[in-house]
């Protein structure tokens, strides 16, 4: 199943935390190449922000290795934008209707992500990395 | 490093195409091809991709925050590059 990979959920990968492990295992099933995760340049922009910021501590380090996990990203592209701004009756941001447009210009209907504000978006299910069961069956284990 | 010499089947149709699309810009059919591979698996190995998730597991500097803390952090660190710009 392919998915798509919320800036969260690299975040929390390097956090101790509830989401952790789940993250961990997500990025780790997508490192060996047993999962279909992707993620794009505009989720990873976002991890770097916060990484560059250091109001979540010390993330050293964080989006160039992600980058290497997720390479190659899957582009914001006129498509996407185009979709995005069509999307109406969702509470999302700007960022997040552009993350969901991305999923859909890829055939992508699945997210995981620990933001909430994504079971609001029509077309995109979202899988929470505490649902240990939900996060199995993504992984396809 | 160019070494490794692989010999493939096309469609007459695929070789039509990348015939078309290398003399459209004037280079070699080997360099689109290995250019396509680049564009669709990446340039980093596997064993590259798992020591980078397990580095990642394995850094101990962050701070917990909420999803909802998480937004809010990216759009002022944001705000503030676009402000200084």
């Amino acid at each position: 199943m392919r998915f798509f990979v919320d800036a969260n959920v690299v975040v929390y990968s390097a956090m101790q935390g509830p989401y952790q492990q789940g993250c961990v295992d997500v990025l780790l099933a997508v490192a060996d190449g047993v999962a279909e995760g992707y993620t794009s340049t505009a989720a990873l922009e976002e991890v770097w922000h916060l990484e560059l910021s250091g109001k979540a501590g010390s993330l050293t380090g964080l989006t160039r290795r992600a980058h290497a996990i997720f390479s190659p990203l899957l582009p914001v592209t006129d498509e996407a934008l185009q979709i995005a701004l069509a999307m109406r009756n969702t509470s999302v941001g700007a960022n997040d209707r552009l993350h969901a447009a991305t999923c859909a210009a890829n055939g992508i209907a699945t997210i995981c992500t620990a933001d909430t504000g994504f079971d609001g978006v029509s077309g995109l299910s979202r899988v929470d990395p505490l649902d240990h069961a939900a996060v199995l069956k993504l992984l396809g284990r | 490093m160019i070494t490794e010499r692989v010999q493939i089947l096309l469609t007459p149709a695929q070789r039509r195409r990348l015939e078309d699309e290398a003399r459209r810009q004037a280079r070699s059919v080997a360099s689109l091809v290995r250019e396509a591979i680049d564009a669709r698996f990446g340039t980093v190995s596997r064993q590259e991709r798992i020591a980078a998730a397990k580095a990642i597991a394995a850094m101990s500097g962050g701070r917990y925050l909420t999803p909802e803390e998480i937004n809010r952090a990216v759009e002022e660190e944001r705000e503030a590059f676009f402000a200084d710009h």
